[in-house]
């Protein structure tokens, strides 16, 4: 399997600057490391600092469960999951799986196919938890966001994008993203859906997000 | 982000072929190339689940009655 890797730019948070990154294709055995060596033991560093803060469980990080290596082995040689993740300083920043089976729910774009975000997730260091906190890397999400874009342009989907979003990512994906919100899907824990359509996808990029 | 690199095939196909083919490219927004790739992904699909010992069913909205799909 050939990677394809491309040059991308994280915002350094506390050198208050630009640093290069990589995109790559794929999500090969080195993430799921990372995120077994890396993710997991800073994931419950958080997790004690929100317990030592009192901040009730409900507002710790809702993708604790996640097993980026079952999700992995679950879509092996599935020709309708890519994935991606962005690499800084030899870490994995963030990681992503998407669906291209799915179809667009929005009654303009019914029918048509879109790049589905089965997942996405940055490194628990690149999110804010605590009042204070400053996340190291910033713009993963949209890097992130960004190549489910190109992805959808490349296949012919127009751009078009859809996700159900974990209740701490409602206000990114309508906000930051200008995704249409199309309500709680009861067929998915009641979990918000949000869409792209083709001209909200140009915008996202035209922003240079 | 590039493309990945792509290997070229002739495919013939009968007229009723080609006419349902156009159809879903109108109905889908799609080129005949996108079209064709996204029914391949779907067919490995189906085929995957069913390996791990899952049925495909279609299902009435309405009456909820239940149809297996019996795949080749």
């Amino acid at each position: 399997m050939s990677i394809d890797v491309s040059k991308v730019f994280l915002f350094d948070n506390s050198a208050k600057n630009l640093v290069e990154a990589e995109l790559l294709d794929a999500i090969v055995e080195k993430q799921l490391l990372d995120w077994e060596d890396q993710w997991i033991p800073a994931r419950d560093e958080v997790n004690r600092r929100l317990k030592a803060a009192g901040v009730d469980r409900s507002k710790w990080p809702q993708t604790g469960h996640w097993s980026w290596r079952d999700k992995q082995l679950g879509i092996k040689g599935s020709l309708s999951n890519p994935s991606f993740c962005v690499v800084h300083a030899d870490e994995t920043q963030g990681l992503m799986i998407l669906d291209t089976l799915p179809s667009a729910r929005l009654s303009s774009q019914a029918g048509k196919p879109i790049v589905y975000i089965d997942y996405l997730e940055v490194a628990p260091w690149n999110r804010k938890h605590l009042p204070g906190d400053v996340p190291r890397y910033g713009a993963v999400g949209s890097i992130l966001m960004r190549a489910a874009i190109e992805l959808s342009l490349q296949e012919g989907f127009k751009g078009r994008v859809g996700l159900h979003s974990l209740p701490q990512s409602n206000d990114w994906y309508a906000n930051k993203c200008g995704m249409t919100d199309l309500g709680p899907d009861p067929a998915k824990q009641n979990l918000r859906y949000f869409e792209m359509t083709p001209e909200i996808a140009q915008a996202f990029i035209n922003r240079g997000s | 982000m590039a493309a990945a690199a792509k290997k070229t095939m002739t495919l013939n196909l009968t007229d009723v072929e080609m006419d349902a083919l156009e159809d879903l490219c109108q109905k889908k927004d799609l080129s005949k190339t996108a079209v064709l790739r996204q029914a391949l992904r779907l067919y490995q699909a189906v085929e995957i689940r069913t390996e791990r010992g899952a049925k495909l069913f279609f299902e009435d909205e309405q009456t909820k009655e239940k149809a297996e799909l019996m795949m080749l």
